[in-house]
């Protein structure tokens, strides 16, 4: 069979770049296959997917050696729109991909450019909305979708073209897990077809279980190009290339299993388990409840208290329903809940940005609608979501000092917390820097550094891990707990479920703007039916001891409470 | 929030013909331009509030109010003191002029009133289309919609990175107004950047989606003129017919003013 894309030797440096991005790339993917691609942040994944449909060369400037074929026919051959047919691309940021007033319209605009008769396009658009499970959704407006719906909308809008290769763009990073978990389901339908390839680049190892093969890049080169499942059981190659290997097939490695037999799901980790006649140990099992405990009473007096909070947006919409939450000093606590419960609403209140429609806010003792916004700041302060909402000065160091500046302290002054902030993020003697050479991880933490840098007690921080890579996300988390441990309250709104497993003390679930569940990190996990209410879903080793009957919260956990002889 | 205008209603506005609502549109334009006088002009705000009822689109008045005010305010006062007229009202402003300041008021007021119940009643596509079917080239047509889309992304990006800032301690009511120019480039500079780098990833899936690719192209609208257009256009062109000849036979105009 004659491969549906051939890639020969490509290479790719975008102009103004000292290293090429993509060097010396071959692959073949036939006609049907579903392939993953797999690496750190700037290996060339994204490179890899505009270089399908011309893109790279046509619309990119920089220099491409080497050739890809798509259906036989080089990308140098013909114009990007061409290929459209062929390839359909869907990219990351699904937010600027949506553009139509309406669903149907969006859906229909390919087909439109491709002068499809309407009785055509009508069915088209009907039948691909029922492939991603938005039917009834064609006169809503993309701008009122959930994200996980947005991201299936813009796969929708791709698919109408009928392109016979489907490369998505790490399609899963923004969505919560039921979310993500709807868009691994229209692969899988897409999967079982035929004649759609599949490309989809993606970091989070536990949606890639049904791929047929894994690529892994690293520094714009292919370091591994073998079936799914071998790859997901080579632990040593995925932490290498910054990918998180999966937590069950991590634990059996860390026994000492051999590479063959490491079960890879949650489910054939306890059969393993059970078959090998292990079990955990209640004694240390209970140290580790013990030691949660006294982990909350060492907290200090409260420092947010939430009394009866409700808010109502102008247009009516009540976005959070009588919510009680109380957060004391030195608590690491995780708000979680799915896209548009009403979480971000929630910790907005807590720096001031919204005003309670009912019910208080107390921050520091005193009412949040008594303080100004930047006295409000001294106490609480947010980190938002994507730094590049704040970032605007010429410098690093500028950057950072301008929350003490604005609050005019002096020189000296300045440069001291200038100097602390940097420090504690791992960015000192880097102050000169344009902070828009940095890499996204690097601009998150100059962001969390300009919070710092004001000294507040609180530390919100909006979806800290989003965008990053594991080793990244990994860098940043252990950042947190360290300013954590040095005294700062935390809270932290997130979907990446392993984080809140590993770093956070207590969680509060939100779910259609009341808080449905909330305790220690522990307590919470354990609650898988009520969670999978929430749309959540806790990560595979949790699951993996929830079966068990132990609720644990790492593989590092997992294994200090195993005993081998039965 | 959903930055865009557009009511999703069904009304007898809604089901006109684009092509129709831009004429429409340029008639108030018209109607607004041929009368100085503050009586003629409210009738003529009345016509366009009654297209706002029947296209049950007033309740977007909510969100443009405080434009509508404040560009009353400053008209009245402006031509109050730089106009002239002959009769004396208070200090040194004289009726004409005040007079006048009301006029120009309601005309603007007017015309943005026109502006909102078209956008609220007609999708981008139908513009883009609309456009296509006057003659205009599609890519011009297209740019138009996209242009028209841009400004609300641009305010709810512009929304967010202002939340962002003040968190940090930006105050922008404060100081005298260099202080508070200067205050807006942390506002500014992360709008630019968030911009250009959406609109770069929009014109990426643009290509992607096969924009451009062939000479010809289909719309999933449909669009037509029927005899409701019809009744309305004869109408609106015997409306603007009567109001140019009234104009023309000295009605309508503002007496005594200079500036």
């Amino acid at each position: 069979m004659k491969p549906e894309v051939s890639i020969e030797g490509l290479g790719y440096r975008y102009r103004g770049q000292q290293k090429p991005a993509l060097d010396g790339v071959d692959l073949e993917v036939a006609e049907g296959e579903f392939v993953v691609v797999m690496g750190p942040s700037g290996s060339g994944k994204s490179t890899l997917c505009v270089s399908l449909n011309g893109l790279i060369p046509h619309f990119f400037r920089g220099k491409m050696e080497g050739e890809v074929r798509v259906g036989g026919r080089s990308t140098r051959e013909g114009k990007v729109g061409e290929f459209a047919q062929e390839v359909g691309l869907v990219f990351q940021d699904f937010e600027a991909q949506l553009f139509s007033t309406n669903v149907a319209l969006e859906v229909a605009f390919g087909p439109e450019n491709f002068a499809v008769g309407r009785d055509e396009m009508v069915r088209r658009v009907e039948r691909v909305l029922g492939e991603v499970s938005l039917e009834g959704f064609e006169n809503r407006t993309p701008a009122t979708l959930s994200g996980g719906q947005k991201q299936r909308l813009a796969i929708a809008s791709v698919l109408a073209i009928e392109p016979r290769i489907l490369c998505l763009d790490e399609p899963t990073t923004d969505l919560d897990p039921i979310g993500k978990l709807g868009i691994f389901e229209i692969a899988e339908d897409l999967k079982d077809r035929d004649d759609v390839t599949l490309i989809v680049v993606e970091h989070e190892t536990e949606e890639t279980l049904d791929a047929d093969r894994i690529i892994v890049l690293r520094e714009g080169k292919i370091v591994a190009d073998r079936p799914a499942r071998e790859v997901l059981r080579d632990v040593e190659l995925l932490q290498e290339s910054s990918v998180m290997p999966l937590q069950v097939t991590r634990y059996f490695h860390e026994k000492g299993l051999w590479q063959g037999q490491l079960p890879l799901t949650p489910e054939e980790g306890v059969a393993e388990f059970k078959r090998r006649g292990w079990r955990v140990s209640p004694d240390r099992h209970r140290e580790l409840v013990e030691a949660d405990g006294s982990r909350e009473e060492g907290y200090g007096e409260p420092v947010i208290e939430v009394d009866g909070l409700t808010h109502r947006y102008p247009n009516g919409l009540v976005a959070l329903d009588g919510v009680d939450l109380t957060v004391r000093r030195g608590e690491f606590l995780a708000i979680l809940g799915q896209n548009g419960s009403g979480k971000t609403t929630l910790v907005k209140h807590f720096n001031g940005l919204l005003k309670p429609t009912e019910g208080t806010v107390l921050a520091g003792g005193e009412k949040t609608t008594e303080q100004g916004l930047r006295r409000l700041g001294q106490t609480v302060g947010y980190v938002f979501q994507n730094p590049d909402h704040q970032i605007f000065s010429d410098t690093v160091s500028d950057e950072v000092a301008f929350g003490p500046k604005i609050r005019g302290m002096k020189e000296d002054e300045i440069e001291e917390r200038v100097d602390e902030a940097l420090a504690a993020v791992s960015l000192e003697g880097r102050g000169d820097e344009d902070p828009f050479g940095l890499t996204k991880g690097e601009r998150q933490r100059v962001a969390v550094a300009s919070v710092l840098a004001v000294r507040p007690e609180v530390l919100i921080l909006d979806e800290p891990t989003t965008g990053l890579d594991y080793a990244e996300q990994r860098s940043m988390m252990d950042l947190v707990r360290s300013l954590n441990e040095a005294g700062s309250t935390i809270i932290a709104v997130t979907h990446t479920m392993w984080v809140v497993a590993e770093y956070a003390h207590r969680a509060a679930v939100v779910r259609e703007g009341r808080i449905a569940l909330q305790g220690t990190v522990r307590e919470v996990f354990a609650e898988e039916d009520e969670l999978r209410d929430a749309s959540l879903r806790p990560p595979h080793i949790v699951s993996f001891g929830n079966a068990l009957g132990y609720p644990v919260l790492s593989v590092e956990e997992m294994l200090r409470v195993t005993e081998e002889e039965g | 929030m959903d930055p865009s205008l557009y009511l999703d209603r069904d009304t007898f506005v809604h089901r006109l013909d684009p092509r129709t609502k831009m004429f429409l549109l340029l008639g108030m334009f018209v109607l607004a331009f041929v009368f100085t006088a503050p009586l003629y002009l409210l009738v003529v705000l009345a016509i366009v509030l009654f297209f706002g009822y029947l296209s049950q689109s007033l309740a977007n008045l909510g969100r443009i109010w405080f434009i509508l005010l404040a560009i009353a305010i400053v008209s009245i006062i402006l031509w109050s003191i730089f106009g002239s007229g002959e009769t004396p009202l208070f200090l040194f402003v004289e009726r004409e002029a005040f007079i006048y300041g009301v006029s120009i008021a309601l005309r603007l007021d007017a015309t943005i009133i026109a502006g909102m119940i078209f956008l609220s009643t007609t999708r981008n596509e139908e513009v883009a289309i609309g456009l296509v079917r006057v003659g205009i080239p599609y890519r011009f047509a297209f740019a138009v919609s996209t242009a028209l889309r841009l400004v609300p992304t641009i305010v709810a990006t512009g929304l967010t990175i202002s939340q962002a800032q003040r968190s940090r301690g930006l105050d922008l009511d404060s100081g005298n107004i260099i202080q508070r120019i200067r205050k807006h480039v942390p506002l500014l500079v992360p709008v630019f950047v968030t911009t250009v780098r959406s609109t770069n990833v929009f014109s990426m899936a643009l290509e992607s989606k096969g924009f451009g690719a062939g000479s010809g192209r289909t719309f999933y609208l449909h669009i037509a003129m029927g005899s409701r257009d019809a009744l309305v256009l004869v109408v609106f062109v015997l409306l603007l017919a009567g109001s140019i000849a009234l104009r023309v036979m000295g009605y309508g105009e503002l007496e005594g003013f200079t500036l």
